[in-house]
């Protein structure tokens, strides 16, 4: 099971590293930004999720309530978010990879060692600093009166733009009315362990 | 295993944390009025304010003001809902330290840095200050908003936690099935849970749309190239700052539930009425900031009337369960009336009647001719002074309750009574008269209402003075103490 | 928690906010043409000796302006948008420049990275906007290797437009009397443009 995983994760990178379907996914900003970039994170979460019995102790008490892999997440996430990073992502192959290896290692594999470890309530503050912050760099997107990024067009920055600002309403509306009716799905609470529980217990709240 | 069930080991007693806030409210709320004390003087002509510095004073009794108003009615909110709901008192002092490093921002951005585009920081003012304030001391302004943001929300998201854990979902907490008739209203959640959860909803809706507009005034501040459409800021702020400062009301409320059926000596029944009528304001509370931007042209016609609609709505479904329950609550229950059951009743009677000229200026027709005059001001202090502080108070006097001084309370009652009826009818008739808002300078024909509303504002701020150095007098024992019962 | 805690943070951080601080220059520049504009004015770089040809025909490289600072801008001569507003800048350059002695000193040249624009299309270019060889210049590389070095050494991005076209950077770049790339100025008035450019290439 663990090694399907594990060979299904390495699968899909290769998969994703291969130019052409490389180039096509960097050849546009929103696929750039809203499909490229989450999908190195989630096969960083499946990583995690494989890894999780083998964490070294240290790390599990080093990371106290997730607090350390969760700053790592935001660093890292911030850092692929800048337009400069980008352009080299798109222009340099070496800057590429780097991407293509720290967004899995170094922010998916600790989001999903580090969430779990959250309390409820830092996992409610952190997803209450990711929507307004998503929202706002859209804005500004939209807003920026030049191009941003040099390897894209004016009309895909405004395109990331709302895409952004839609990615933020869907977000904060589905958090909202998962936490009205109460919808806490079953499998988040009995088996966190399964991929993807983390995303779903957090928009339990509890 | 969570930060609320470490904090609850830990040895802060909640009571002492609720008084720490009343503490620094009543602090905070007496510069505050002193400040706007200053303005009113200053447009009377009895002292002399440079218009900068009245721009300065005026920016900081604003946010001095609505930050104040969200942190005293929270701990109403808080005092009573913990009664019902596991929370965290570590998270409900973070807030109180987090409002604490936003004030000290704000002051400074405002005293020290000369900030003064109103505390409504509409985009793009505060990057545009003529020379008057630096990038600095906006960013310092801007900071100091999102610190207090942030602790609102924590405290928000510890009391959605805490209702979750207990109800299920936040529907449940809200009365939902019985708004509509699918449960019997006597075993609906308490009135404390059901206006929480109407507060935090709201709240933490506004606050995420404000921390994006902050976000996005502080990237232009420094990146000026980074602009933003200045109509779409105007309604993202509006969102945030009409909630943050409406949803006060509905918190502090919850004394009126608790406080005037102890003294009564009768429960406060709940029914599908009670309910629906705070579902009703929930959505109402979100959808209505339109009245705001009634003067926008710009803004598409259907979201100005359903503003004008809606603001005519808009607060009526829990006033009216509020003020018809308060009266059955106290007709003929005997009550014998102390200075705490006539804080929380007159706060009622504020809302309702503050509520008035807010439906005449929400109203497109009248809006276009009112919402620049004294008229706005008489409205939310009517609304503000005379109903949520009333109610915060009330709330005040009730912690700390030393019958023997019931007579310096009353003293501190009625000039706090007449004193802000004075106050808020000179604003009104201003109003009507045409007498601008957000003027420095005043011409002669307006002095007499500047000087009237200065006299009511020095007898309500003496009052006030009264009520919360008993507060202080009354403190010590009141932390150590239970809540009285009557 | 645990003593490893504090460390652990600690490390995330300063490696994190490190990592951040280096890619911005300091917090300074989110785009890549803010990062190269600011490095251009910390430290002036030289150019390539590329072999250039005229509207005129005639051959040069940027080597031969030594002595003399030129403003330099990259267009295609197709462009209906911002190579035209360029066009205009640059025309309206020349004409502020016409009145002091000190400004005449300034030399323009425009560059086209399109491949399809030949001598003719050059020379129509400047027509349109009254550009007269030597002191202004309307080029194209001599060759494929001679374009790649231009562009890579101004940091040029050239790419298409999804209409047939081009989006590139708008900048104006300035080289200085000793040849080297001085500084990147963003496009702006006429007026301002060669008051920043009169202060780098002519002090």
């Amino acid at each position: 099971m663990n090694a399907r995983l594990l060979a299904a994760a390495t699968g899909s990178w290769l998969v994703l590293w291969l130019p052409p379907i490389r180039h096509t996914l960097e050849s546009d900003m929103v696929l750039h930004m809203a499909v490229q970039v989450p999908l190195l994170i989630m096969l960083g979460v499946l990583v995690a999720v494989v890894a999780r019995d083998r964490e070294p102790r240290w790390l599990a008490d080093a990371d106290w309530l997730g607090i350390p892999g969760i700053v790592a997440v935001v660093l890292g996430t911030s850092f692929w978010m800048l337009p400069r990073a980008l352009d080299q992502a798109v222009s340099d192959p070496w800057a590429d990879l780097i991407k293509f290896l720290s967004l899995p290692l170094l922010v998916g594999v600790p989001l999903g060692l580090s969430w779990r470890r959250m309390p409820p309530l830092g996992r409610a503050f952190i997803w209450a600093n990711f929507i307004p912050k998503l929202g706002a760099i859209g804005g500004l997107y939209l807003g920026a009166p030049t191009r941003l990024c040099a390897y894209y067009r004016l009309d895909q920055q405004e395109l990331a733009g709302w895409t952004l600002i839609a990615i933020a309403v869907a977000l904060g509306m589905t958090w909202f009315f998962a936490a009205f009716v109460g919808w806490t799905p079953s499998c988040a609470k009995q088996s966190p362990r399964r991929s993807g529980g983390f995303l779903i217990a957090a928009v339990g709240g509890n | 295993m969570t930060i609320a069930a470490t904090a609850g080991r830990t040895a802060i007693n909640p009571r002492a944390a609720v008084l720490a806030y009343l503490a620094v409210s009543g602090i905070v709320l007496l510069l505050m009025m002193l400040l706007g004390l200053t303005m009113r003087l200053a447009q009377a002509q009895w002292i002399d304010v440079s218009p900068d510095f009245f721009y300065v004073v005026m920016t900081m009794h604003g946010a001095g003001m609505v930050g104040i108003a969200g942190l005293c009615s929270a701990a109403v909110m808080w005092h009573f809902v913990r009664r019902h709901v596991p929370v965290s008192t570590a998270v409900f002092l973070t807030n109180l330290v987090f409002f604490l490093i936003g004030a000290v921002l704000i002051l400074g951005a405002g005293f020290i840095g000369g900030f003064g585009a109103a505390w409504t920081f509409l985009f793009p003012l505060p990057a545009h200050s003529g020379g008057l304030w630096s990038v600095n001391a906006a960013a310092a302004y801007l900071v100091g908003l999102i610190f207090i943001g942030v602790g609102f929300l924590l405290l928000h998201l510890d009391i959605a936690r805490g209702i979750l854990s207990v109800y299920g979902g936040l529907g449940a907490a809200l009365g939902v099935k019985q708004a509509f008739g699918l449960a019997h209203g006597e075993e609906g959640p308490p009135p404390a849970v059901t206006a929480s959860t109407m507060a935090l909803i709201a709240n933490i809706l506004g606050i995420l749309v404000g921390a994006a507009v902050l976000i996005i005034s502080l990237v232009n501040l420094y990146v000026p190239s980074f602009t933003f459409n200045a109509l779409a800021a105007k309604n993202l702020i509006y969102y945030f700052g009409h909630t943050f400062i409406n949803v006060t009301i509905y918190m502090a409320v919850i004394a009126v539930y608790e406080i005037l059926p102890i003294y009564a000596h009768r429960a406060w029944k709940t029914n599908w009425a009670f309910y629906l009528a705070w579902v009703l304001s929930t959505v109402f509370v979100l959808t209505v900031y339109t009245h705001h931007l009634l003067m926008d042209f710009a803004m598409p016609t259907w979201t100005l009337v359903a503003g004008q609609v809606i603001s005519w709505l808009s607060g009526l479904p829990v006033l009216l369960v509020t003020a018809f329950g308060t009266l059955t609550v106290v007709y003929r229950s005997g009550l014998r009336w102390n200075p705490a059951a006539a804080l929380v009743f007159l706060g009622v009677a504020g809302w309702a009647i503050g509520v008035i000229p807010a439906i005449a200026d929400g109203t497109i027709a009248v809006n276009s001719v009112m919402h620049n005059t004294q008229w706005v001001p008489g409205h939310f202090h009517t609304y503000l002074l005379l109903g949520m502080v009333a109610m915060v108070l009330g709330f005040m006097t009730y912690l700390t309750n030393p019958q023997s001084r019931y007579g310096v309370a009353w003293l501190g009652y009625w000039l706090y009574l007449l004193g802000g009826v004075v106050f808020v009818l000179a604003f009104l008739s201003a109003g009507s008269a045409s007498v601008p808002r957000r003027y420095a300078v005043h011409v002669a024909q307006w002095l007499p209402y500047d000087r009237i509303g200065s006299i009511g504002a020095a007898c309500a701020i003496a009052g006030v003075l009264i009520l919360i150095v008993r507060f202080f007098v009354g403190m010590r024992t009141a932390a150590s103490a239970q809540d009285p019962s009557g | 928690m645990t003593r490893g805690f504090p460390v652990l943070l600690a490390f995330v951080l300063s490696i994190g906010i490190g990592t951040l601080a280096f890619e911005t220059d300091g917090f300074r520049v989110v785009t890549s043409a803010g990062a190269r504009q600011l490095s251009i004015e910390r430290a002036p770089q030289g150019v390539p000796d590329a072999q250039l040809v005229d509207q005129d025909g005639t051959p040069f490289t940027l080597a031969d302006y030594k002595g003399r600072p030129v403003l330099i801008d990259f267009i295609y001569t197709r462009c209906p948008t911002i190579c035209t507003a360029l066009g205009d800048d640059f025309a309206r350059l020349r004409q502020l420049m016409g009145g002091t002695r000190a400004h005449a000193a300034i030399d323009l040249l425009s560059i086209s990275f399109d491949p399809t624009d030949n001598r003719a299309a050059l020379r129509l270019y400047g027509d349109r906007f009254g550009a007269k060889a030597p002191r202004w210049r309307i080029a194209a590389a001599a060759d494929q290797r001679a374009r790649a070095a231009l562009l890579h050494s101004f940091g040029v991005v050239v790419i298409p437009d999804g209409l047939g076209g081009f989006i590139h950077n708008d900048a104006v770049y300035v080289v200085d009397a000793q040849g080297r790339l001085a500084r990147i100025l963003d496009s702006d008035a006429p007026d301002r443009l060669l008051a920043a450019a009169v202060q780098v290439a002519a002090p």
